[in-house]
């Protein structure tokens, strides 16, 4: 599904990945861990396209193709799908309006028929029911007002209504109670299937309760620097990042 | 007294005044015309340095000739742009020239020619005409006044609320070899308690201006809403100044959007005269290549209780330039005023610009006054967010740009004008 090789990656003059090597099979999950500032976001936001990291050295293939060289949008129309760390707000554009159009955009370079406006409510209702939001938010503009937990509701929903193959979720868990956490939790189960992967990203083990991983990375200062099994995220909880600076380098 | 030097540049606009002359016409009128005309001559063309002007380069309108015609002026009916909206009634006039059968207007709304209605003596009619104010501090009313005749006067009798909306056409024809000048002339006149939704277009083909002054006068508990599309032909020149005298009560709701000619300047002078007023003018431009427009707004507070509002958005690509000047005047009795202006732009090239200044000025000590002003590009964070989203950059950049745009639409009351200027930004942005 994923294959990331020797990656490293510069943002603003400054080295943030240095050398990644990951691996991620069709229905797999796995989480990626790491203290503040390690990379995780720099990490999916190059997974997802974004302008302004230079990738310097490394590659990255997704569904057999070449991910560095495709625009954001044909990432997320092959089935990339990035929940954000800090969703956008987009006062003016109404989040019926926004799904709508992603929905169709991404339906006609997947080579499917748009859907028409009943067909897109009934699933745009049947997926908001899922994730126990109310139908009100959807009128206002994209993020806009939304509590954290709303807004991390509204990737989860976002992700539901455009079916990707990959899901890299970014500290998704931050900012909820454990309420939300499990609603969100079990969206994203929901999803899970034998041709689906998830990266999940996160600072925490707490999100791992509900999300069960099969692989575990530790990441810090720009590495991997540890990979195991659900294991590790408990093992992380108990000691902390500390452990894990490689050559015995201080946080 | 010294009398001011001749500006010698504003000779050749006054030269086809002299037709005048000849045509009979009532005393007062052949003064009011004569003293335009003088006034002009002794400032012609406002530079840059003046106040209120420094934004504004008038270089290119001053480099064409442009001549008057006082001839009959019509076209074809099939040669018109369809209505704005089905349901509704509207007036025309060619080259500045009030054309009556290709108008019609509902009941208890009464129009007529300029030159009609002054025959007629309607009344009210002379006053308002010679209290044109100061010709000196405003070149292009004073040059209208010079050749004051074309336009309409349109009046709402007392008490009727008029349901169905009025658009009134003006259309103008360029000619490549010989440019017109268009001086329209209107009042708007809606007497108490009545009620009116305007829809004002203008446009037209080739080379042309259109220099118009409006006077819109709204009795005590009358309501207008006034709805401009300001869509000149890409070569026109269009400087129109609107003057909006408001009763007690009254409520003007005022909108332009802006998107024709290369070179324009829209001004309003709304006078809130009375207590208990709600004046607003608020607009939308879309430019691009090497267009021009300006906004000018000045909102007088004379009593209390008055609310006005400015909000002005747009954007900017190519070599275009906006302006925005939006001054709020309270005066010292106008106590518990609340103002509000904001204007802000999306600039879409690197060399859009936009030049904003708001003004505020207040005698009143107990008044609400606010204002804001930005000019920024597209926000990148926003348009990788709805890239990642499976949207291609290009519509990503239209959603965004209409989004900005509509949340100055969302104050219109009369929603199928909304849904029109909404498909005129749609058409806009996918040219
Ligand atoms: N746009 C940016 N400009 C400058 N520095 C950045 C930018 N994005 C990330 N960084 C830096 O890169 C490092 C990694 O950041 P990030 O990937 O956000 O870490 P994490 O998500 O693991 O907390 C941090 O030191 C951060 O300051
Ligand atoms: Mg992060």
């Amino acid at each position: 599904m994923l294959k990331i090789e020797n990656l490293h990656v510069t943002v603003a003059g400054r080295e943030v990945l240095k050398g990644i090597d990951l691996s991620v099979e069709a229905g797999k999950v796995h989480a990626i861990m790491g203290p503040n500032g390690s990379g995780k976001s720099t990490l999916s936001y190059v997974l997802a396209g974004r302008e302004g990291y230079e990738i310097t050295k490394g590659r990255i293939t997704f569904m057999g193709q070449d991910l560095l060289a495709m625009k954001p949008e044909d990432r997320a129309a092959a089935g990339l799908f990035l929940a954000f760390q800090y969703p956008v707000e987009i006062p003016g554009v109404s989040t019926t309006m926004f799904l709508k159009t992603a929905i169709n955009a991404v339906r006609k370079k997947r080579g499917e028929k748009e859907l028409d406006p009943v067909a897109f409510l009934k699933l745009q209702k049947q997926k908001l029911a899922q994730l126990g939001m109310d139908a009100e938010m959807l009128k206002r503009g994209v993020n806009v007002g939304f509590s954290g937990g709303e807004k991390k509701r509204n990737e989860v929903l976002q992700m539901a209504m455009l079916e990707p193959k990959l899901m890299v979720l970014d500290e998704t868990d931050s900012g909820l109670d454990i309420d939300a956490l499990k609603t969100v939790a079990e969206g994203v189960n929901a999803m899970r299937s034998p041709e689906r992967s998830f990266l999940v990203i996160t600072h925490y083990q707490r999100l791992l309760n509900y999300i069960k991983p099969d692989v575990v990375h530790v990441l810090a200062q720009g590495k991997i620097q540890k990979t195991g099994g659900p294991e590790l995220a408990l093992l992380l909880e108990e000691k902390g990042y500390a452990g894990f600076y490689g050559d015995g380098e201080a946080a | 007294m010294q009398p001011a030097p001749l500006a010698a540049a504003a000779l050749p606009w006054l030269a086809d005044a002299a037709g005048f002359e000849k045509q009979p016409a009532a005393g007062w009128l052949k003064a009011l015309r004569e003293t335009g005309a003088e006034q002009f001559s002794q400032t012609g063309l406002p530079t840059q340095s003046w106040e209120g002007w420094q934004h504004t380069s008038l270089r290119q309108l001053a480099s064409i000739k442009f001549h008057y015609s006082a001839e009959a002026a019509t076209s074809d009916a099939k040669k018109l742009p369809p209505k704005l909206l089905e349901d509704s009634d509207r007036i025309v006039l060619v080259n500045g020239q009030y054309q009556p059968h290709l108008s019609a207007v509902p009941a208890g709304v009464t129009v007529m020619g300029l030159m009609e209605a002054v025959d007629k003596k309607v009344a009210g009619l002379e006053e308002h005409l010679v209290s044109v104010g100061d010709l000196q501090a405003s070149p292009f009313k004073a040059l209208n006044t010079a050749f004051v005749r074309d336009g309409i006067v349109l009046k709402v009798e007392s008490g009727a609320e008029i349901a169905r909306p009025v658009e009134i056409l003006f259309y103008n024809i360029g000619a490549a070899d010989r440019a017109p000048a268009v001086y329209p002339r209107m009042l708007y006149w809606l007497e108490e308690n009545s009620a009116l939704t305007l829809l004002e277009r203008h446009a037209g083909e080739g080379v042309y201006l259109s220099n118009s002054y409006t006077g819109m006068v709204l009795e005590s508990a009358s309501r207008l809403k006034f709805y401009k599309f300001e869509e000149e032909s890409p070569a026109a020149f269009h400087f129109s100044l609107v003057s909006v005298r408001q009763g007690k009560g009254s409520v003007f709701e005022g909108f332009s959007y802006a998107s024709g000619g290369c070179l324009a300047r829209e001004e309003y002078q709304n006078q809130l005269i009375d207590s208990g007023i709600l004046s607003s003018i608020s607009g939308i431009y879309l430019l691009k290549n090497h267009q021009s427009h300006d906004f000018t707004v000045l909102m007088d507070h004379f009593e209390p209780n008055g609310k006005s509002v400015q909000h002005f958005r747009g954007v900017v690509d190519g070599q275009a330039r906006a302006v925005f000047q939006g001054k709020i005047h309270v005066r010292r009795s106008a106590q518990k005023t609340d103002g509000n202006q904001s204007s802000h732009a999306l600039l879409l090239s690197p060399q859009a610009e936009a030049s904003f200044k708001p003004e505020l000025e207040i005698y009143a000590d107990d008044v609400k006054c606010g204002h804001g002003a930005t000019s920024g590009h597209l926000d990148e964070a926003a348009l990788f967010y709805l890239q990642s989203r499976g949207i291609p950059a290009v519509e990503a950049k239209a959603l965004l740009i209409q989004s900005f745009l509509n949340t100055t639409l969302e104050q219109l009351s009369f929603a199928p004008v909304k849904e029109i200027y909404q498909e005129r930004i749609r058409a806009w942005l996918s040219q």
